[in-house]
């Protein structure tokens, strides 16, 4: 099996039993999301349990790709499984991350993990290569991530990693395990906790976090010196080369690199004052790092919106001056492991309840948390610390703001007047709002969470960035959509599907966007493992004729690491499969149309943007022409969503009232167990 | 004993069979270890192109990091330094490491002649040791400067490509004829930042 390990490790917490799984069992769904989502189906009898229920089942998974030379594909590691993050329903839910770990498992043997049951006492697992021991881990239960992370290290090695490390005579390495691991956050429960690997890697949203708290584990360690078979070693490097030198960023000559996904010109995605000296840090195998490691030592390995947490207050404090609050608040963030979404809308939240002088020190909400101090390290590590130790209301807040709002009898209101930012599902708004950038709040509330999927985001930041400067973007709109139209397949060369006009965005043609997103995402992004920072690229300003890797590819890289021929439309049909496998689970859990709506405020409330996304532009048609329009000042029409829904629902081929899978649709895409299960649970679609 | 070069005494050692002084190797790896991203990828390039496969652990280069650390403390680079008097030929009881003159003098291991006794691996000074072991085929191994790649299209050797230099996306490894100061690392470090660098927002000194 060229690309993969072999077998699947599935670890039964309950009686600390081990078992395999043979990968070619799940084959047919490639890895990553489509193996997650299969076993899931196959082992979670009940998908109407809580994601606290020790029956629920968290998947671990990598793909073909993992582990090798594949650029921007290599790290990333999938998980699932029921989460608790999410309101009124605990999706069956994702999130994936970045770093070491998916690598580390398939060199040791592993193409994913399977967490069932729960312990009775706290526990780590350690996996040497083919040996599994789930281990008490009384020692490591109250470290934050970063220390349990540097302990088992030490455990594992037994002596440091400035040597070659034998676990055996026979196998070596220089390399530290991989550790996966939750902070004080997951082991208190918190439904906004992660896990954390290596400084600032996060498995963020869902509330694994707390998952894992309630299952009693701790952490996972990997360390692997096996290898990984490619089907054509030669055909690899000579891919990866031709990515590199035709797509990637050159250094000898960054301008041409000034528009690209895959090589940009500005790799870093840090959003904070950079440090005076640091380096460029990336994922293994990867062609361009995102990340760095400072010489401070603080803030390394964060990226995107973590490193936006605390920027703002600190500045504020301190006269415009950024200090180190602002990285060791993110730090505290990883340490304690918790949701960087949750904690920053959450703490604008408290602050606007605040100032309407219903919450702090005495007040119908109360809390201690000192205000003036809002900007200073020891506010932040107060706030962060209220969360993971559910201190005072600390434990509503440990509970997501949505339903610390509810709790407070506010959730009416604040989704009403939009001072909870909370568009969808009970979850925090990601920054591209609904309102604005539809792609995005399509795919999140026809989904199970805030999608953090920046397909089509470019087309924001691109223009948006050049008319912030005053300049006009380049190339034109009319042209950038055309190349991106060209790799839209299935429903390629159809620009209208990038049209961002009002009249068009409760269109068949958006309604395509958004299924060819979904499609995309769950096979090549999230179950191959392409990673979201470096793919897809429609884009690349170094290509005569702008066209970016994106088609090309994505298949490319995978036949050479497996042999199989598989073509750009095999993937786009293997994802629109497991898409149906994720909304079959959706509909057992109760899902049904009448309750994919967003907030209030999306609805009624113009959307303004604040800072510079008060310019938020994309490419629309104004007057029949193309160009890139400004799209704040409207808001959702609750009627055309509606219209858009039924619309999105026949293109997919489920049943337009109640949003479920037709069994005529689930058995062409050979998935008749699924319609078989839904029938008996009485939540098959007509027709 | 031996002839001096660039400086540096030679031992009489083996070399193809006869004695003779040992010539240096016309080739050489120089890192920038401030520059380099961690990304492994020249590890992996080196598994792929020798091996056919992705092993971390049969990389003829080692990147060393710690996600914790500062920089530039985080994070150094292992390779082989193709020494002028390389103590793991000398170590070698069968002559399988030996010293490829028809090859630009690469020090480099006859796999057929390799009994894996592990001498040169535990001969080589430095850490992390620079000589491999292969525990499937219970053989050593060691940078070739990909003179002997059969999973690379492109040739290698001191007169080809090097895998690690061609997939570094940083350019933070380089390949030089130049003999570097042997004494300490300092002759194998070097800076490899320019310009570009500096527009990144990185240091260059």
């Amino acid at each position: 099996m060229n690309g993969y390990a072999g077998k699947i490790l599935r670890i039964n917490l309950t009686d600390r039993k081990t078992s395999t799984i043979d990968t070619r069992d799940y084959e047919q769904w490639v890895g990553g999301h489509g193996m997650g989502s299969a076993i899931f189906w196959d082992l979670v009898k009940d998908k109407t349990i809580s994601g606290f229920h020790p029956d629920n089942v968290v998947t671990i998974m990598t793909s073909p790709l993992s582990g090798t030379l594949v650029p921007g594909a290599s790290a990333r590691t999938e998980v699932q499984g029921i989460g608790v993050q999410s309101s009124p329903i605990e999706w069956f839910t994702r999130s994936n991350f970045g770093g070491r770990f998916a690598p580390m498992l398939k060199y040791a043997g592993w193409d994913g993990i399977v967490i069932e049951g729960k312990a009775d006492k706290p526990v780590w697992i350690d996996i040497r290569n083919e040996e599994v021991k789930v281990k008490e881990a009384q020692h490591l239960w109250g470290l934050d991530t970063w220390k349990t992370q540097e302990e088992i290290w030490r455990e594992v090695s037994g002596r440091g990693y400035d040597k070659w490390v034998e676990l055996d005579s026979e196998q070596r390495t220089t390399q530290r395990p991989a550790v996966l691991t939750i902070g004080p956050a997951g082991e208190n429960l918190a439904r906004i906790a992660c896990l954390i690997h290596d400084a600032g890697n996060a498995s963020g949203q869902g509330g694994f976090g707390g998952i894992w708290g309630s299952k009693n584990l701790k952490a996972i360690s990997v360390i692997g010196m096996g290898g990984i078979q490619i089907a054509d070693p030669k055909g690899l490097m000579e891919a990866r080369l031709w990515a590199q030198v035709k797509y990637g960023t050159d250094l000898k000559n960054l301008d041409a690199s000034w528009f690209s996904k895959f090589g940009r010109k500005k790799p870093q995605n840090r959003f904070w004052d950079p440090h005076e000296s640091a380096r460029l840090q990336a994922c293994i195998g990867c062609h361009l790092g995102c990340k760095e490691r400072t010489n401070t030592g603080f803030g390394n390995e964060s990226t995107c919106h973590e490193t936006t947490f605390y920027t703002a207050y600190d500045k504020s404090k301190h006269g415009g001056r950024q200090t180190s609050a602002t990285y060791i608040a993110t730090d505290l963030l990883q340490k304690y492991g918790i949701n960087a979404y949750e904690a920053s809308r959450g703490l604008t939240y408290i602050r606007a309840l605040q100032r309407m002088g219903i919450f702090g020190s005495g007040k119908r909400l109360n809390c201690d948390l000192d205000f003036r101090k809002l900007g200073e390290i020891e506010f932040a590590n107060e706030f962060l610390k209220m969360i993971a130790y559910r201190r005072g209301i600390g434990d509503d807040f440990a509970e997501g703001f949505f339903r610390a709002a509810k709790k407070w009898s506010r959730l009416e209101e604040d989704l009403k007047t939009g001072i909870l930012p909370y568009s969808y599902w009970g979850l925090p708004e990601h920054g591209y709002d609904p309102r604005a950038e539809v792609e995005w709040g399509y795919g999140s509330i026809l989904g199970d969470r805030d999608i953090n999927e920046h397909d089509f985001n470019f087309l924001f930041w691109w223009p948006s960035g050049a008319i912030w400067a005053g300049k006009t973007p380049q190339p034109p709109a009319g042209q950038v959509v055309k190349i991106i139209a060209e790799k839209l397949i299935p429903y390629e060369n159809n620009p209208l599907m990038l049209d961002f006009s009002t009249d068009n965005i409760y269109s068949e043609h958006m309604a395509k966007l958004v299924a060819w997103h979904r499609h995309y995402t769950r096979f090549w992004k999230e179950s191959v493992l392409y990673c979201d920072h470096r793919w897809p690229e429609f884009i690349n300003s170094k290509v005569p004729g702008y066209s970016g890797i994106t088609g090309e590819g994505e298949p490319r890289f995978f036949d050479v690491v497996t042999g199989k021929k598989f073509s750009f439309l095999d993937g786009m049909e293997l994802g629109r499969k497991i898409w149906n496998l994720d909304n079959a689970v959706w509909t057992l859990q109760g899902r049904h149309r009448d309750m994919v709506h967003f907030s209030d405020y999306i609805y009624h409330l113009p959307y303004g943007g604040s800072g510079n996304y008060a310019m938020y532009h994309l490419p629309g048609r104004e007057k029949g022409r193309w160009d890139y329009i400004r799209v704040n000042g409207r808001y959702l029409d609750k009627t055309k969503f509606e219209e858009f829904k039924t619309r999105f629902y026949n293109l997919e081929g489920w049943d337009s009232r109640s949003g479920w899978p037709k069994r005529k649709t689930l058995e062409s895409l050979g998935l008749k167990f699924v319609a078989d299960e839904l029938e008996k649970n009485k939540k098959l679609g007509a027709g | 004993m031996g002839a001096g070069v660039g400086g540096v005494f030679q031992k009489l050692i083996w070399v193809d069979n006869a004695i003779a002084a040992i010539p240096a190797s016309e080739g050489y790896l120089l890192v920038d270890t401030k520059k380099c991203q961690g990304c492994l990828s020249c590890m992996l390039a080196c598994s792929l192109v020798h091996e056919g496969i992705e092993n971390l652990s049969l990389a003829r280069i080692q990147v060393l990091q710690n996600s914790f650390e500062k920089f530039p403390d985080d994070l150094t680079v292992a390779q082989c330094r193709q020494c002028v008097e390389p103590p793991c030929v000398e170590a070698c009881p069968e002559k399988a490491l030996y010293v490829d003159k028809k090859n630009g003098n690469i020090r480099i291991v006859d796999i057929k002649k390799c009994i894996g006794c592990k001498s040169c691996i535990q001969a080589c000074p430095y850490d992390p040791g620079r000589a491999l072991w292969n525990p499937d085929k219970k053989k050593a191994l060691k940078c070739d400067l990909c003179s002997n790649a059969p999973f690379w299209s492109e040739k290698g050797g001191v007169k080809g490509k090097q895998a690690c230099v061609e997939v570094c996306p940083l350019k933070a490894i380089q390949f030089t004829k130049k003999i570097p100061e042997q004494k300490g690392d300092t002759g194998y470090r070097v800076n490899l930042r320019g310009e570009g660098w500096k527009k990144l927002g990185y240091p260059v000194d």
